[in-house]
């Protein structure tokens, strides 16, 4: 530890030029193809669990399954399809 | 023998048990910070992965979900969201911090966030906010303690003793062995506290209706308002559902505790196989709370206080042996997240303020030793909150579990490369705009317009910190080719 991290004394002040300041591409955007499936599936499974899905359809779905209520078991399984994705990725090396 | 006995034994063999674990860490510690505070960077998956979940659950998780479901019905279901999200905060996240953390010799999270802004400003302000709103937490658990063992001993051991006995231990064995002592007894309360909440849950289903179907079926006949959206007191609306699963996945995560263990990862495999294994753990928690809850709205419907519904039948339905598994597993779950919350004030005082401002140059075994102080001294802070409770601490506490997530637009800014930076007069703006905002909508007017107060402040905060950072000077070229450059290399493999 200590040696390693960048020692800016207190109160240093700031040299930053803004023109000198390197860009990168984006890492918000993921860059290969597993990458890309395993965002996609992730947030698109991930918006069935978040409203309006969960009080407008999911919450209105009658039938129960297995004596369970529906809202229940459906977000049991997506739940088990992220962590699905979230494997899948890992064992692509995402 | 009397339920009482084996419950208070049970609990004080568990005691026993992390004392042990203490010792055992003590002699195999070496003299140095990194060893003591960091695991030596060393933690490997099992052990990594039941010290987050057991850290991740609370006394709440154990307690207060269950008294969740028994109020507000299976909205609570909405748990699996913010379990998810933190499998996959870890998963992203995790490692770039971990990366960071191993190039650059980060311990806390002031590090990366002063070192890439280049700001003492914003180290200060970060190890503010993360002592802050986390010793509060301190006091949660702490009284969480002192009432289960109230609870089990039947009102034989107060309170304040029950609060004290606990601090204490969970201080001893952190003073002995540091995180390694930390992390060992996690592995202990995680598969304790996991095992207790499943085995009471589906003891009490059988016993009380004839299985867990059988009850979901009854409180189908008789409590359908529990098993709709928002809930038969309209607490579940969509903005509190978003809200909550923000504000409990970052939000947590962002915590020191939290962010701290990301540091001590034997390797990126390791944290990112932890992301993608956590939620299996911590979704599955509520299954049985969920049992907990909405069996415990049929049985005893008129509980004065919810968080007591899962002792409550406990002490009236179950035979003594459970009952002191499973309040010994409570205690876990509290003091799993208590010794963590120690150690990461702990780890910041000594970190960013002592070895920062105080004394730069002593030697490693002296650092450890201040840190050992230090502990001692939080133990008495804890302990006096816990029980000279105040209007103001009420306050602070009604913040503290949205208080990290605004950490978040800082942490986004160092780990995620692309675009125009943020700055350290913008990361600070926001910071300070986002601790008004908390206060107003968690505390003078609760969640305006159905929409969480963590979120309120959090959007503030982002706003402002994207603002001024427009007009005010980036960090150096240097430093972001430097940060930057290793989060490319790290992810991507190249340079740019």
């Amino acid at each position: 530890m200590g040696p390693r991290l960048a020692a800016l004394p207190p109160g240093a002040p700031s040299s930053a030029a803004m023109d000198d300041t390197p860009r990168f591409r984006p890492h918000l955007v993921p860059r290969t193809r597993d990458g890309r499936i395993a965002t996609i599936a992730f947030v698109a499974l991930f918006l069935l669990a978040m409203p309006p899905m969960t009080h407008l359809v999911l919450n209105r779905v009658q039938p129960q399954v297995l004596g369970l209520p529906f809202l229940y078991v459906s977000l049991f399984v997506i739940y088990v399809a992220l962590i699905g994705v979230l494997l899948w990725a890992y064992r692509r090396g995402v | 023998m009397e339920a009482w006995l084996v419950a208070t034994g049970l609990i004080f063999l568990y005691l026993v048990a992390t004392i042990i674990l203490g010792v055992v860490a003590n002699r195999r510690m070496t003299v140095d910070l990194e060893d003591f505070l960091l695991y030596g960077r060393k933690a490997g998956f099992v052990v990594l992965y039941l010290t987050v979940v057991a850290t991740f659950h609370s006394a709440f998780a154990f307690l207060g979900s269950g008294g969740f479901f028994y109020s507000h019905g299976i909205g609570f279901w909405a748990a699996g969201t913010w379990t998810l999200l933190v499998g996959a905060i870890t998963y992203v996240l995790g490692t770039r911090i971990w990366a960071l953390g191993k190039a650059f010799g980060y311990i806390t999270p002031a590090d990366l966030l002063a070192d890439f802004y280049e700001s003492e400003a914003v180290r200060v302000a970060v190890a503010v906010i993360s002592v802050l709103f986390t010793i509060l937490y301190i006091q949660v658990q702490a009284q969480g303690l002192g009432y289960i063992i109230n609870v089990a001993s039947g009102g034989r051991i107060s309170f304040e003793v029950g609060t004290f006995v606990l601090l204490l231990v969970a201080a001893a064995y952190l003073v002995a062995g540091g995180l390694r002592a930390v992390y060992w007894t996690d592995v202990l309360q995680g598969v304790w506290m996991y095992a207790a909440v499943w085995i009471g849950a589906l003891v009490l289903a059988h016993e009380l209706f004839g299985g867990p179907l059988e009850l979901w079926r009854q409180v189908t006949a008789e409590r359908p308002d529990l098993l709709s959206l928002p809930g038969p007191r309209g607490f579940f609306t969509p903005g509190m559902w978003i809200g909550m699963t923000i504000t409990l996945s970052f939000g947590i995560v962002f915590q020191p505790h939290m962010m701290i263990r990301y540091y001590t990862a034997v390797d990126a495999r390791t944290l990112k196989l932890l992301g993608a294994t956590t939620p299996i753990y911590l979704m599955t928690l509520y299954i049985p709370a969920a049992l907990v809850g909405l069996g415990g709205a049929l049985v005893l419907p008129d509980l004065a206080i919810p968080d007591q519904v899962f002792p409550e039948l406990l002490f009236r339905f179950a035979p003594a042996w459970l009952t002191g598994l499973i309040l010994a597993g409570a205690t876990a779950a509290a003091m799993s997240t208590l010794d963590s919350i120690l150690h990461a004030n702990m780890t910041v005082l000594t970190r960013d303020v002592y070895q920062r401002y105080i004394r730069p140059d002593a030697s490693q075994r002296h650092y450890v030793w201040v840190g050992r102080v230090i502990v001692v001294a939080l133990l008495f802070v804890g302990y006096q909150m816990s029980v000279r409770t105040s209007d103001f601490l009420v306050v602070l506490v009604t913040l503290s579990g949205s208080g990290a997530l605004q950490l978040m637009p800082g942490i986004v800014g160092v780990c995620f490369p692309g675009g125009r930076t943020l700055t350290r007069t913008g990361v600070l703006a926001g910071l300070i705009a986002s601790m008004g905002v908390l206060y107003v909508t968690l505390w003078a007017v609760p969640h305006p317009l159905g929409m969480h107060g963590g979120i309120w402040a959090l959007l503030v905060n982002t706003v402002v910190a994207l603002g001024v950072s427009a007009v005010t000077a980036p960090p150096s070229a240097a430093t972001v080719r430097r940060v930057h450059g290793e989060l490319e290399r790290f992810v991507y493999g190249t340079d740019n």
